[in-house]
C-alpha cells in the first residue's frame, strides 16, 4: 500500500483549494523554438525582462538571460526532458527568488532553497530576490572586528575580519576546504551564522562536510546550499546568489554571519557553459566578456553595514551587521595567473596561498607566508595577536631568505644559525591539526613561547608535543588567565606577566 | 524561426515603405498572400532551393506560377530576393508586412478559442472589452475546442488571456503539487 503524506489531509487540501487564485490574468506567451542542454530558445515573450522567472509546460522554470530582437533564451531551472519544441512558455512577472531566515540553519537546501536532505519542508515566510545589488558607500562601515579563523598561521598573519573577503587559493588537494571548514567549526560558540555553497562538488565531499559539522556541533548554525557536479549547469552558476541572499537575511538584521564559496573556479566554468551554449561571444579562455562582473557583483556583496543601514532595513536597532566571504578558488598546476584567479584576487580584500610543496613536506595549513596578505584585517585582530604576531612573520620572512642561502655555506656564524633555528621552530609552531581551531589565548600563549625565545631550549621534532603540553598546563593551572584573554584579547604588561610566569612554572615540570 | 523573422524584417519594411508611399497597401497585401501561398508549396519550394537552378530562373518559375497576378514592383521583389537567395522567406515577410499593415491602421487580430460557440452578444461584448483593454480596433476571429471544456482562451499576439476551465484544473493541478 503506499503511504499518504502529511500534506494529503483532507483539510490540508481544502484550504489549498481555497487559496487558490484562480481569476484569468493577461500573459505574455511564446513558443519554444529550440531546446538544447538546459538552453532553451523561446519565440514571442516580447514583454519578457532581464532575469524574469519563465513557466513553460509541466511547472518547469526558467530564467531568461539573452533577450535578442525576436526571441528569449533562457536557462532552464530543473528537469528539461520534459520540454519539447512547439510547447508554450509564459512569463511570471516574477524574478527569482529564494526563502531566508533563521529555519534555514541546520539544513542542506539546493541552489533554489528547496531542502534536499529529507528533514521535512522548510518553515519561513520571509524570501529574497538571488540577484541585488550591493550596498553602497553611505550604509558601509569599516572591518574593525576579528572573525578568528582558529588557525595559529592565518590569524596571527593574514587575520581576517568581519565583512572582509579573504579568498584561499591552491591547487588540488591543499586543503581549501579543509581550511573553510575549520573557519565554519569555530564560529559555533560565536553568535556568527555560516553558510557553505558547495559548487560542482562531488555529492560524497558534500555529504562528508555535513557529517564533520555535525560530529563537531556546529551544523547548527550553518546553511548548506549545495549544487553538486550532476545538477544542471544553471543551479552552479546560480547557488552561491542564492547562498548570498541567504547570507544577507542576517546582515540585515544586524548580524554577523561567514559564507564560504566552494568553489567559485567551478561557478565560472559552469557560466562558461551556459554562456557558450547561449551563443555570446567567447573570450579568454571562452569564458564569457561578464565573467570579472560575475565574481566582482557577488562578491561585493559581502560587507559591514553600519546601524543606520540595518536601521532603515529590518528596523533593528543600534546593531551593525556583516557578512564575510571566504570564497576557495582552485589553480592548476600553482598557475595564479589564469583568467579567474587574477579576477578573484583583485577583488577580494587578500588573499591565503596554499602550496602542494609545503602540504607534502608537512607543513599544514599548506599556508605560504610571504604571499599570503590580508588588506584589512588588520585592523581586526585582537591587541594580543597584532602585538606578538607581527613577530611570527618576521621571522618566517628572515628564515625563508636564509634557508636559501644557508645550503651553500658550511659554517655559519653563531647569529644567522640562531635565526634559522628560530624559524625553524615557527615553521614547526605554525603546523596545526584539521578539526583543532584554537582560541585567542591558546594562540596568544604558543605565539608568546616563540617570539620570546621559550622555544629555544626545545628541539624541534618536541615542538608540537610542549605546545600541546604547555596548552593543557596552562588552561588547567591558569584557567582564569586564559579566559581573561578570551574574553578581551588585550595585551598589557600585567597578562605579558602572567603568560611568562606559566611558561616559566611549565618548563620547570619537563613535561613534554 | 526567430532568425528567419530577423531575416525577414528589413524586407517587409522596405515593402511596408513602398507600399504607404504609392498608397498601395492592399494590393502588396494581396501580392504578398499569393506569392507566399506559393512559396509554401512543397513541390515549388523545392524548385526554389533547387542548387542547378540560377536565381533568375528561379525567380522567373515563381513568377510565372503566379501568372498575371502581380505587378511590375512585386515581382522585382522576387527577384531580389532570389538574388540574395531569400525565397524562403515570403511566408515571413508578408506575416510581418501583415504585422506592420495592423500597426499602421491601430488594429490587432485576436484569436478567441471556446468551448462553445459565441452568440453574437457574447462577441460583441467580448469585442468592446478587448478594444478597451487593448485600446484599438480587433479583428476577432473564433475558434471552437471541444477540450477547453468550458470558457474562453483570448490570444492577441504574444498576449493571452485564459479563461478556460482547462487553465485552471491545470492551475489547480500545479498548485496541488507545490
Amino acid at each position: 500500500m503506499q503511504q499518504l503524506n502529511p500534506s494529503e489531509i483532507s483539510e490540508v487540501i481544502k484550504k489549498r483549494i481555497e487559496s487558490l487564485d484562480v481569476t484569468s490574468q493577461a500573459q505574455n506567451e511564446g513558443t519554444v523554438v529550440s531546446v538544447s542542454d538546459g538552453i532553451v530558445r523561446i519565440h514571442g515573450l516580447a514583454d519578457a525582462m532581464y532575469g524574469e522567472m519563465i513557466e513553460f509546460e509541466g511547472g518547469v522554470f526558467g530564467l531568461a538571460m539573452n533577450l535578442e530582437r525576436d526571441s528569449v533564451g533562457a536557462v532552464v531551472l530543473g528537469d528539461y526532458k520534459g520540454l519539447a519544441e512547439g510547447q508554450t512558455a509564459k512569463c511570471t512577472g516574477r524574478i527569482l527568488e529564494v526563502p531566508t531566515g533563521n529555519a534555514l540553519l541546520g539544513r542542506v537546501v539546493d541552489a533554489l532553497g528547496n531542502p534536499i536532505d529529507g528533514k521535512g519542508p522548510i518553515e519561513t515566510s520571509t524570501s529574497a530576490p538571488v540577484e541585488r545589488v550591493a550596498p553602497g558607500v553611505i550604509a558601509r562601515q569599516g572591518v574593525d572586528q576579528p572573525l578568528p579563523t582558529g588557525y595559529k598561521a592565518v590569524d596571527s598573519m593574514v587575520p581576517v575580519g568581519r565583512g572582509q573577503r579573504e579568498l584561499i587559493i591552491g591547487d588540488r588537494q591543499t586543503g581549501k576546504t579543509a581550511m573553510a571548514i575549520d573557519a565554519i567549526i569555530n564560529q559555533k560558540n560565536t553568535g556568527v551564522k555560516c553558510i557553505y555553497v558547495a559548487v560542482g562538488q562531488k555529492q560524497s565531499s558534500i555529504a562528508n562536510v555535513v557529517r564533520k559539522l555535525e560530529e563537531h556541533g556546529a551544523l547548527e548554525n550553518t546553511i548548506i546550499v549545495a549544487a553538486g557536479a550532476a545538477d544542471p549547469a544553471a543551479m552552479q552558476f546560480l547557488a552561491p546568489y542564492g547562498g548570498c541572499a541567504m547570507g544577507e537575511y542576517f546582515l540585515d538584521n544586524g548580524e554577523d554571519a561567514l559564507i564560504v564559496y566552494d568553489d567559485l573556479t567551478k561557478q565560472a566554468w559552469a557560466y562558461r557553459q551556459i554562456s557558450l551554449l547561449l551563443k555570446r561571444p567567447p573570450g579568454r579562455e571562452a569564458y564569457p566578456g561578464d565573467v570579472f562582473y560575475l565574481h566582482s557583483r557577488l562578491l561585493e556583496r559581502a560587507c559591514r553595514v553600519n546601524a543606520d543601514y540595518v536601521k532603515q532595513v529590518s528596523g533593528v536597532e543600534g546593531k551593525t551587521g556583516s557578512l564575510t566571504a571566504l570564497p576557495i578558488i582552485e589553480t592548476q598546476g600553482g598557475d595564479v595567473s589564469a583568467f579567474v584567479p587574477t579576477n578573484v584576487i583583485s577583488i577580494t580584500d587578500g588573499q591565503i596561498f596554499l602550496e602542494t610543496n609545503l602540504f607534502n613536506s608537512g607543513i599544514r595549513p599548506a599556508m605560504n607566508a610571504g604571499i599570503s596578505v590580508s588588506r584589512v584585517g588588520g585592523a581586526a585582530q585582537t591587541k594580543i595577536i597584532k602585538k606578538l604576531g607581527g613577530g611570527i612573520r618576521l621571522a618566517l620572512a628572515q628564515y625563508r631568505e636564509l634557508a636559501a642561502f644557508a645550503q651553500f655555506a658550511s659554517d655559519l656564524d653563531e647569529a644567522t644559525r640562531k635565526q634559522l633555528e628560530h624559524g625553524k621552530a615557527v615553521t614547526e609552531l605554525m603546523k596545526q591539526g584539521q578539526y583543532a581551531p584554537m582560541s585567542t589565548a591558546d594562540m596568544g600563549l604558543s605565539i608568546y613561547a616563540a617570539t620570546e625565545g621559550f622555544l629555544e631550549d626545545v628541539e624541534v621534532a618536541k615542538i608540537q608535543a610542549f605546545e600541546a603540553a604547555l596548552l593543557s598546563y596552562a588552561n588547567s593551572e591558569y584557567a582564569e588567565l586564559m579566559a581573561k584573554i578570551n574574553v578581551k584579547g588585550d595585551y598589557n604588561d600585567e597578562i605579558a606577566a602572567g603568560l611568562k610566569e606559566c611558561i616559566e612554572k611549565f618548563k620547570s615540570t619537563q613535561t613534554w | 524561426m526567430a532568425e528567419l523573422t530577423t531575416l525577414a524584417r528589413p524586407y517587409a519594411k522596405a515593402v511596408f515603405a513602398e507600399a504607404s508611399e504609392k498608397s498601395a497597401l492592399d494590393a502588396w497585401s494581396d501580392d504578398l498572400a499569393t506569392l507566399s501561398a506559393f512559396a509554401a508549396d512543397a513541390d515549388l519550394a523545392k524548385v526554389l532551393v533547387h542548387p542547378s537552378l540560377t536565381s533568375e530562373k528561379q525567380a522567373q518559375a515563381l513568377i510565372d506560377v503566379c501568372g498575371d497576378k502581380l505587378n511590375e514592383a512585386a515581382k522585382n521583389l522576387v527577384a531580389i530576393l532570389a538574388e540574395n537567395k531569400r525565397l524562403a522567406l515570403l511566408p515571413e515577410i508578408a506575416a510581418l508586412y501583415e504585422e506592420l499593415k495592423a500597426q499602421l491602421q491601430n488594429t490587432v487580430d485576436v484569436v478567441v478559442t471556446s468551448a462553445f460557440e459565441l452568440s453574437d452578444a457574447q462577441a460583441d461584448k467580448l469585442a468592446t472589452a478587448l478594444k478597451a483593454k487593448l485600446q484599438c480596433d480587433v479583428r476577432v476571429t473564433s475558434e471552437i475546442d471541444e477540450s477547453l471544456i468550458g470558457g474562453a482562451i483570448i490570444r492577441a499576439g504574444d498576449l493571452v488571456i485564459d479563461g478556460t476551465v482547462t487553465g485552471k484544473l491545470s492551475k489547480l493541478a500545479e498548485a496541488m503539487k507545490s
